[in-house]
């Protein structure tokens, strides 16, 4: 346990002194500050547009607006940004040959990535509450947002989904060579999974399902208890990852 | 008491034998060189000691302690230097070793004493800066330091001196005669004269199998070939004195470059004296006559020519 | 002006972190003066002149090895 910790410990320092941590809490602070101000400015920007005498009619934006904006800037930017920040976790260490000194100190295999994928889904958390505390502060600032339900689900779902994301980097980086093989494979996933999303019969054992019907759940369309078998699978699947992932580490040759 | 000990051990790549019934045992506080040329299987014995590679056959034991693939227990007694050791560039030496204390599960006030000593040990007490700016031989010392961090009963060094310049070399192998003191040293390298400076026992390996054993002394004696080296006033008697002794039952070999011939024979001291007489016979004028010390570079250069 | 006036808890905000990001990268490019790939000039122009993205890039593919 002291070991574990001991190496969470380093990975946090890591994200810090190689400036991964400045990264992601910049990018999400202006995620969750710009989000709200995109949907108030843009229906006055379109509307403010001469259109050669075409009148277009923009309805008044809404708090809904807003957290569309929010969701949208998440799950495109911010995978981008996460699979960035966090793709070279265990990558580096091994194109690097870091690892073989705290290895052949006798430190497990399993402690080092359980380690990583901890600190990984500390981060994660901690910057997409930040983020959304802003969004919030923003959003009320700009609308009223009594009309809003289920937002707490919702986020939950996003953040359900990014946990898989980082258990998915971790599984491509142990099974993939080279310094971004393992990012290569996260995505080349991540493709295969929106390409199923595209029938219906399969969306709800596609952990995707959790990071596109956010704004449903906002809007009342869909209720929580209609995501209750895509948390499951995620969850196995996350489950699925970390073990698989310890036991091909086990076996790497180093 | 044996601390480190491999039997019958099998390796290969694909179809390449890279170690091929390998056997030997290192001795509590001896330090044995691992000697062969490149490619010879020397950085993939120490792996496989490691846990980091998977013997085909064979086994290997440190402290009496199976090794196994993967996650193995045995490395608790190990300390290991690679042969290019990479380090966390973003932390200084002092927070690396309390790093590598809290992972092998040092208690603080312990981690704090022996970095004290240890860097000071090997020269880089005070240096605060961080370690992605550091030399080649800086992080050669940084990694002693770190494998002998946990006071571990053997220690691994993989081709510590090799990517050195002369005075790297010069304080890697000090700082190792030092550790030498608390620790058993098993250390590859393909650099004799390093392995003349602080080993006990040799084991030559070639083409993954163990040519040789033993202490430095019995094998430098073991394989005596002796040379005689005679230097002489000018080139043309040097010609003609390496075909007369050639002519001699004793001698092995004998060749001259410029004014110098070596004589290769089996006994010098014994039949040194033959040689003068017919030096003294043909009336050659000698400068110098030496009898060349016994090297482990002739040893090395017989068994795996 | 009134429209700037509520805009301003936006904008302060979004300029400071563009800020901050941009003197921690151009310190720390001056620092070290390694990439990956481009040159200093390159690098410099693309972390001022693209805000936020600049500085990511260079953080994430950019920098060369420690």
């Amino acid at each position: 346990m002291k070991r574990y910790v001991a190496f969470t410990k380093k990975e946090f320092l890591e994200q810090l002194r190689t400036y991964r941590m400045l990264i992601l809490f910049s990018v999400f602070f202006i995620f969750g500050l710009m989000s709200p101000l995109l949907a108030k400015i843009l229906p006055e920007i379109l509307s403010g547009m001469d259109l050669q005498g075409m009148i277009i009619t923009i309805p008044e934006a809404t708090a809904v607006d807003a957290y569309a904006q929010f969701f949208k800037n998440m799950t495109q930017m911010g995978i981008i940004v996460i699979l960035l920040v966090f793709g070279g976790v265990i990558s580096n260490e091994l194109t690097r040959g870091t690892l073989v000194n705290v290895l052949a100190k006798g430190l497990g295999r399993h402690t080092v990535i359980l380690a990583k994928y901890t600190a990984m889904v500390v981060m994660w958390t901690v910057a997409l509450v930040f983020s959304g505390l802003i969004n919030q502060g923003y959003t009320m600032y700009l609308f009223d947002t009594s009309d809003i339900s289920n937002l707490i689900f919702s986020i939950l779902c996003l953040w359900l989904f990014g946990v898989y994301l980082l258990s998915l980097i971790i599984l491509s980086s142990v099974l993939a060579v080279g310094s971004f093989g393992g990012l290569i494979l996260t995505v080349v996933v991540l493709g295969g999974l929106l390409l199923l999303d595209l029938f219906p019969k399969l969306e709800k054992v596609n952990p995707i399902y959790l990071s596109s019907r956010n704004m449903d759940f906002i809007t009342g369309v869909l209720t929580p208890s209609d995501a209750l078998l895509p948390v499951l699978i995620t969850v196995i699947l996350i489950l699925a990852n970390i073990s698989a992932s310890i036991v091909l580490f086990n076996r790497k040759r180093l | 008491m044996t601390i480190l000990q491999l039997k019958n051990v099998y390796k290969s790549f694909g179809k390449l034998e890279v170690i091929k019934d390998l056997s030997f045992s290192v001795e509590e506080h001896s330090v044995f060189g691992f000697i062969g040329k490149n490619g010879a299987g020397k950085t993939t014995t120490m792996k496989m000691i490691l846990g980091f590679l998977r013997p085909d056959s064979g086994e290997i034991y440190v402290c009496g302690e199976r090794v196994s693939y993967g996650n193995t227990k045995t490395n608790r007694h190990i300390g290991y230097l690679p042969d290019v050791p990479e380090f966390y560039g973003y932390m200084n030496p002092k927070e690396y070793l309390k790093f590598c204390g809290d992972i092998t599960g040092l208690p603080r006030e312990i981690t704090l004493a022996r970095t004290k000593e240890l860097l000071s040990m090997v020269g880089l007490e005070n240096t605060n800066r961080r370690i992605r700016g550091f030399s080649r031989g800086m992080k050669q010392r940084l990694g002693i330091a770190q494998a002998l961090l946990n006071e571990p009963k053997l220690l691994i060094c993989d081709e510590p001196t090799s990517a050195l310049d002369p005075i790297g070399r010069k304080e890697i192998l000090d700082i190792l005669s030092v550790a030498r003191t608390r620790t058993t040293i098993v250390f590859s390298t393909h650099i004799l004269s390093d392995v003349e400076r602080i080993a006990d026992t040799i084991g030559v390996i070639d083409q993954g199998k163990l040519m040789l054993e033993g202490s430095v002394q019995k094998i430098k004696n073991m394989r005596r070939k002796d040379t005689i080296q005679i230097l002489l006033s000018s080139p043309e008697t040097a010609k003609e004195l390496a075909e007369k002794v050639k002519e001699l039952p004793f001698v092995i070999e004998s060749e001259f470059e410029m004014d110098t011939v070596l004589i290769k024979l089996t006994n010098a001291e014994e039949y040194g004296k033959e040689i003068m007489s017919l030096l003294v016979r043909e009336n050659i004028p000698v400068l110098r006559y030496e009898i060349l010390e016994p090297s482990l570079e002739n040893v090395f250069l017989e068994v795996v020519g | 002006m009134n429209q700037i006036i509520e805009y301003l808890p936006f904008i302060i905000p979004i300029i400071a972190v563009e800020f901050i990001l941009m003197i921690v990268s151009l310190v720390h490019m001056l620092k070290h003066k390694k990439f990956r790939f481009g040159n200093q000039a390159m690098w410099i122009i693309i972390v001022v002149f693209v805000q936020i993205i600049g500085p990511i890039l260079y953080f994430t593919i950019g920098r060369g090895e420690e």
